[in-house]
């Protein structure tokens, strides 16, 4: 019964996006404001279907449905509600599900916000764009990637459940969601650039349209791959949160563009300047998020994450090489449109400081996609098999790093078209000091190695920088000063700049040592005192786990343990961890008592991280300042439009 | 103006004192196990996909760090002990790529892509400075008189 | 109104703008297609650093107590088998592994050698008398053997020719008849 009510919504979501296309396509050719109408009520039309589509996936799942294929490999009947609820984007098909599901939801809104537009192009082109997205999705639903799929032979009796990785932390209900949240809503913008594109009309009017949408999806993508470092934390137990996982790495350099699309409209908005940059880095985040996907589930690369190898790979390759392709014809016949109304007068001034993030963020960008896909390409070419890991990556992309952490001091402080030395001096005294502050307290206080140093010099720059605005502006505005785009973007900086830090001292400070203990036996670690009790086993309905009850600093008790799934192959630690101000103590169980040979000593993995909890607040901080940051303003006069742009179409609509 | 650069002078001493003395002092001598420590981490933990042998707990990563421990305790050099593992696994145990080769190039594309991308900023700001001290032509003069005509 | 001064600039702007696009157009093409043509990694088969190199020495002792030295069994073929109880596809290929061991059993040509990867002893003990194995299994405690020889991850398994060098390696399941076609291919170039 769920197969076919699921097969059908997605045929219907299917079939609707496309008769959205068509329908918008002779709208916008005969300007027939009717046939647009008509074509918006489609959209509504995906939504019903993917939330169809959805709640007969739930309802398959919470049923124990084994007749369908997706339920018989992802489904189990001892599995607590919770994972079995989030069972669903678990895998493959599923998580196509939930990318149409979000789609479909921006897409709603996105009709509803412009109905009263409905008669110009530029909405109808966009609308038209998210049709022809939504069909690519819906049609991998129908085709290859069908969750709907019975399975062929027997019903089994029960199934193995979701990867035991994905049951051992709530976190999963939120880093998936929240991570679509952030990668579709490129969509929108996206789509609106292409509209732009393709009527010609290249002024600041769609740039100020999409504005908001760009900030929360970047929100959420930055949230979700937040999220997605702390189920890394506290789930994979390795101690790390980020390891350039080529899947971390998927989502990371859509990030990369993104954030320097954010930045580098605001030199559009206000100087009609570096139109194409603009253009390109948001094609290109959309681009990169298809890429990411196909890099993620094609089984091209290993990952936690690669469920299965597929045949989809090389539909979402394809579909990644149209949207290129489609990107750089448009762009190219429009060039001579977007030639610039004036010039960058100096370096040394704002528009300069947001070029040269572009270059920054477009070659971060480049050095993640190239050590991503690097092994591949070398495979290609010569047969050699070669690995790139964390080492490159930290090494390839700390200079950039440190230099973005000097921009983001000295940008705001730049006035624009141009700046005196003088000017920059005063403004940028106090940071310099908190900077020089910081770095003598840190030294006094023990912390050897230049590098985490110049890290935190620069961290105390660029906060140092942000306070000041902020101190400038609250005093101007009271409250006031602490919203908007430039205050939230301020508040965002320093989330930066506590992540960049955390970042530097957990890879220069942390300890870690392994401990074989007799029940009652301590050990000592970099300031921290661990004492095993002993050990406990405990039957759930899911696993088996054996866990290890360890004393921390003389207070509370910690319980590091092994958990074993019947139908995994292995056991799967599951740490425990004593989050401090400071920093944290990791506990990982690496090996338990033995019974059968009446062993009593158990082997404890200690692992002090430094300044974890920085790190989150860092995160949380970067989401507070973007939902500041969208926060209307006060009304702002725009900027005149700029001497190129067309003239606008009037009258040739029908009505 | 001298007691805001008297200020900068101040602060920029300061970090560099604090950076110097900050720089030395790491000195501790690097002891055998902290030495195989350092030298697992530049290789990957054969049956995982991204950590390295120094930071993962799987059996194989164990073994590999006794290894290392070994090794470095018969007194061979670094590149002897990155041999003789890279020749028992092959050379994608290395986390990273060597220098030389199809390999080299995912480290040189980065600095190359670094120079064009400096230059070209240099090249850009050049010709937008030139162009906004160009002088009006006289064509460009009657042109403006025709217009205004 | 295009003012003189960008006039001039406007054909070169153009043809830059082509040149770029065609420039990136290329990159993205090449790209794709290298991408395209990747087989998945599950099916990528490595080379390794052993193969035409002495095999490593392989001496341990089996799961009934005796002693085992690979190197003893110079003269015939030696397939040194990596699994663990704990591996699926192990299981799957193990059928094979015994429609192996058996046909070469007669001629005595060829034999096998299992060590266990990362498994506990007990399981494997449990494992060897259910299914019947026939060849002896190597305890691996501390993984060394698994480590001189560049073993990832079961099942893996190399091929040793009859004067103790490494003739091949197979990642994943063995099939028999590929095994005897690696065999009489070693064999015709006298090895």
């Amino acid at each position: 019964m769920s197969a076919v009510l699921g097969s059908g919504a997605v045929v219907l979501g299917l079939v609707a996006s496309l008769l959205g296309i068509v329908t918008i396509g002779f709208g916008l050719r005969r300007r027939d404001t009717r046939l647009l109408s008509a074509g918006r009520t489609y959209a509504w039309v995906v939504l019903a279907a993917a939330l169809m589509a959805t709640g007969a996936m739930e309802l398959a799942l919470l049923r124990h449905d084994f007749t369908l294929k997706y339920v018989a490999d992802n489904g189990s009947r001892s599995t607590p509600l919770l994972f079995t609820t989030t069972g669903m984007w678990s895998a493959l098909e599923g998580s196509i599900l939930l990318w149409a599901l979000v789609l479909s939801g921006y897409l709603t809104v996105m009709v509803r916000h412009f109905r009263d537009r409905v008669a110009d192009p530029l909405v109808g082109w966009a609308t038209l764009t998210v049709f022809v997205v939504s069909a690519f999705f819906f049609g991998l639903m129908a085709g290859p990637a069908n969750p709907f799929r019975l399975v062929s032979g027997a019903t089994p009796s029960d199934g193995p459940g979701p990867n035991p990785l994905l049951q051992n932390h709530p976190l999963v209900a939120f880093h998936p969601p929240l991570l679509y949240l952030g990668y579709v809503g490129f969509t929108i913008p996206f789509a609106f650039a292409v509209a732009a594109l393709v009527t010609g009309r290249l002024g600041e009017g769609w740039l100020v349209e999409t504005r908001r949408w760009t900030l929360f999806a970047w929100g959420f993508l930055t949230l979700g791959i937040v999220l997605g470092a702390w189920w890394s934390y506290e789930v994979l137990g390795w101690g790390g949160y980020w390891a350039w996982d080529p899947v971390e790495n998927a989502s990371f350099i859509p990030w990369l563009t993104a954030t320097a699309y954010v930045h580098s409209v605001m030199v559009q908005e206000r100087r009609g300047m570096l139109r194409i940059w603009n253009l390109s880095l948001l094609l290109a985040t959309f681009s990169l998020t298809i890429l990411g996907t196909f890099l993620t589930r094609s089984g091209v690369l290993d990952s936690v994450h690669a469920f299965t190898e597929s045949t989809i790979g090389p539909l979402i390759l394809g579909f990644f090489g149209l949207i290129v392709a489609v990107s750089i014809v448009l762009i190219g016949w429009r060039a001579d449109r977007l030639r610039s109304p004036g010039t960058i007068d100096s370096p040394a001034s704002r528009e300069g400081a947001f070029l040269a993030n572009n270059v920054l963020f477009a070659a971060f960008a480049f050095i993640v996609l190239l050590g991503t896909v690097f092994p591949l390409l070398a495979e290609a070419i010569n047969g050699d098999r070669i690995s790139v890991g964390g080492p490159y990556f930290n090494r390839m992309t700390g200079p950039v790093g440190f230099t973005l952490l000097f921009l983001m001091a000295i940008a705001p402080a730049l006035p624009w078209r141009k700046a005196s030395g003088e000017l920059l001096s005063k403004r940028l005294i106090w940071p310099a000091w908190s900077a020089a502050g910081v770095v003598a307290l840190c030294a006094l206080a023990g912390l050897r190695g230049f590098v985490p140093l110049l890290a935190f010099a620069l961290g105390g720059f660029a906060g140092g920088a942000a306070v000041r605005q902020l101190v400038l502006s609250a005093r101007r505005q009271g409250w006031r000063g602490l919203v908007g785009r430039a205050n939230g973007g301020m508040i965002v900086h320093l989330g930066v700049v506590l992540v960049a830090v955390a970042f530097a001292a957990s890879h220069a400070y942390a300890h870690s040592k392994e401990f074989t203990l007799r029940p009652g036996q301590s050990a000592e670690l970099a300031g921290h005192h661990v004492t095993y009790l002993d050990t406990r086993t405990e039957q759930q309905r899911n696993k088996t786990s054996i866990s290890a009850r360890v004393r921390v600093d003389g207070g509370k008790v910690y319980a590091p343990a092994l958990q074993r799934f019947p139908f995994a192959t292995q056991a799967i630690g599951s740490p425990s961890v004593k989050t401090g101000w400071r920093d944290d103590v990791y506990l990982t169980l690496v090996s338990a008592p033995d019974a059968t040979t009446g062993e009593t000593t158990a082997v404890i993995g200690v692992l002090i991280q430094p300044m974890m909890m920085w790190l989150w607040l860092g995160g949380g901080l970067m989401g507070v300042g973007t939902f500041l940051a969208a926060w209307p303003g006060r009304r702002r006069r725009l900027p005149t439009a700029p001497a190129s742009e067309p003239v606008q179409e009037l009258a040739g609509v029908r009505s | 103006m001298t007691r805001l650069r008297l200020s900068w002078l101040g602060a920029l001493a300061v970090l560099v004192v604090a950076l110097t003395i900050g720089s030395h002092g790491a000195g501790k001598p690097e002891t055998p196990t902290r030495r195989a420590m350092r030298l697992a981490a530049d290789f990957r933990c054969p049956t995982c996909r991204d950590l390295s042998a120094a930071q993962s707990d799987a059996e194989t990563a164990k073994t590999m760090r006794a290894r290392i421990l070994d090794l470095v305790r018969q007194g061979r050099t670094d590149r002897a002990i990155r041999a003789e593992i890279v020749s028992r696994y092959g050379s994608d145990i290395l986390l990273k790529p060597p220098a030389s080769g199809v390999a080299g190039l995912v480290w040189a594309l980065p600095v190359a892509a670094f120079v064009v991308a400096v230059a070209g900023l240099g090249f850009a700001f050049r010709r937008w400075r030139s162009r906004s001290t160009r002088s009006p032509t006289d064509d460009d003069r009657r042109l403006v008189e025709a217009a205004l005509r | 109104m295009t003012s003189p001064i960008d006039a001039r600039d406007l054909p070169t702007r153009r043809r830059t703008g082509v040149w770029v696009a065609v420039v990136i157009a290329t990159v993205m093409v090449a790209f794709v297609a290298v991408l395209a043509t990747r087989p998945s990694a599950a099916d990528r088969q490595a080379e390794s650093p052993l193969l035409g190199r002495p095999a490593p020495a392989l001496i341990g002792t089996a799961v009934d107590g005796s002693k085992v030295d690979v190197s003893s069994l110079r003269g015939k073929f030696v397939l040194v088998n990596f699994f663990a109880t704990w591996c699926v596809p192990c299981l799957q290929e193990h059928p094979e592994l015994v429609r192996f061991a058996q046909r070469h059993q007669a001629s005595g040509d060829a034999t096998v050698v299992g060590v266990v990867f990362n498994d506990s002893m007990s399981s494997v003990r449990k494992y060897v008398s259910d299914k019947g194995v026939i060849w002896p299994v190597v305890s691996d405690p501390g993984g060394n053997i698994a480590f001189d020889y560049g073993v990832r991850g079961p099942p893996e398994s190399f091929l040793i020719d009859r004067a103790g060098n490494v003739v091949s390696k197979i990642i994943g399941t063995v099939r028999a008849d590929a095994l005897d076609r690696l065999i009489s291919q070693a064999k015709a170039r006298g090895l």
